[in-house]
């Protein structure tokens, strides 16, 4: 899967959207939209949001956890326990991407955000390369990482299970009559 | 076009994927060994000079490659007799396990660990020396959990940089891994700095432009 793959998953995501124009509700297969009043909250999809923003229909209102204070406390959370801590959004560094790029205007400190979402995702990522270190190490055959998002485990997500493929294999070798078995076709 | 190309992967078992290109080229290392029996008329084949019709004496020593031994060997017909090479011996492995990432396996292999598992193949209860290819296997999974991490760090870090002197001392199964790793990290930067969004021809159109433009030329 592709990183854009994801975001395509994303973008699925509900925002708060302020529209300045008036239409009624909306039938779409995944759910009724609006209706939308100007100057009246409701809520819709990332990717709708993004397109209305850019033909400047709406004025776009941040989710309550892109704030410098609570992502602060998320960081040093982040730092301090051993086990991924949960994020605030499955798709945080998704959302915290698509609305910096297209939204920036609407989002007070919009350049500390970046930079705190990019730390905890370092965090994150030099954990996860620690815990799979381990894993690896002590021949472990499952794991359980809940708190993990979907971007994370698809940047180290082939190469993992590729490197575990192949020390599956050169485990099983030691069962020379298991092994020759299940290869039999 | 990397998409739509679905290559047979090595199999890095007891049994090799037939199909595999890199267990063919695997397969056609050297493996040091010995005559059991004397071959009439294979002395040029394998390499002991002489004309066509000379035999190989019994005893002697010879370099078969991995496909002809893997044919050849059979514990009751003693035809020929096989030994694992020096770098799956005592002396390597006590190296390996002191510290496995200094070790070019490059150089040794450059199909280490699939090479390592085919010996397993001339497992023989009565050739002690063969014996020792079972904890042998022991020692493949021991370098490439300690070379792990290593692999793990260097492809996952090295963003935009000349890899070439990070992956001149792996092994082709551990340079395999070591792209895939590169290849997560290098679409994520590419996502995060909007490269992904942006549409481009695709690799099919422009190599068929090249194509015609080729033909014109010729």
């Amino acid at each position: 899967m592709e990183p854009a793959e994801v975001e395509f998953l994303a973008e699925k995501e509900l925002v708060t959207i302020v529209p300045n124009f008036s239409l009624d509700r909306i039938h779409l297969i995944g759910g009724d939209l609006g209706p939308f009043n100007p100057g009246l909250p409701v809520e819709v999809p990332v990717w709708l949001a993004i397109n209305l923003k850019q033909r400047q229909k709406c004025r776009l209102i941040p989710p309550e956890w892109m704030d410098v204070g609570k992502l602060e406390e998320i960081r040093d959370q982040e730092r301090k326990e051993d086990t991924f801590t949960p994020m605030p959004s499955p798709y945080y560094m998704e959302l915290t991407k698509l609305l910096l790029n297209y939204a920036s205007d609407n989002i007070p400190r919009a350049d500390e955000i970046r930079t705190l979402v990019k730390d905890t995702w370092d965090t994150r990522m030099a954990k996860l390369r620690l815990s799979a270190d381990s894993f690896v190490r002590q021949q472990e055959a499952h794991a359980k990482l809940d708190n993990l998002t979907l971007m994370e485990i698809n940047t180290t997500g082939t190469f993992l299970t590729q490197a575990l493929d192949h020390m599956y294999k050169l485990r099983t070798n030691l069962q020379p009559g298991e092994s020759a078995h299940s290869q039999d076709f | 076009m990397s998409e739509a190309y679905f290559p047979v992967g090595p199999g890095l078992g007891l049994e090799e994927n037939f199909l595999s290109l890199d267990d063919i080229l695997m397969s056609q290392e050297k493996l040091p060994g010995r005559a059991e029996s004397a071959l009439p008329r294979l002395a040029l084949a394998l390499g002991k000079g002489g004309g066509g019709a000379e035999s190989v004496p019994e005893g002697s020593k010879l370099e078969i490659p991995l496909w002809l031994a893997k044919g050849l060997h059979d514990s009751k017909r003693r035809i020929i007799s096989v030994e694992p090479p020096k770098i799956y011996k005592e002396a390597w492995r006590t190296v390996f396990s002191a510290d496995a990432n200094v070790v070019d396996l490059h150089k040794m292999g450059p199909y280490y660990y699939g090479f390592g598992s085919q010996l397993l193949n001339f497992d023989n209860p009565e050739n002690p020396e063969i014996a020792q290819t079972v904890s042998n296997c022991v020692y493949h999974l021991q370098t490439f959990i300690s070379r792990f991490r290593r692999i793990m760090d260097s492809s996952q870090n090295a963003y935009n940089e000349d890899t070439s002197a990070l992956v001149a001392r792996l092994d082709e199964l551990e340079r395999a891994l070591f792209q895939v790793g590169q290849k997560g990290l290098n679409d994520f930067q590419c996502w995060e700095k909007g490269q992904a969004s942006q549409i481009t021809a695709s690799s099919l159109v422009q190599n068929y432009g090249k194509r015609k433009f080729a033909e014109v030329d010729g």
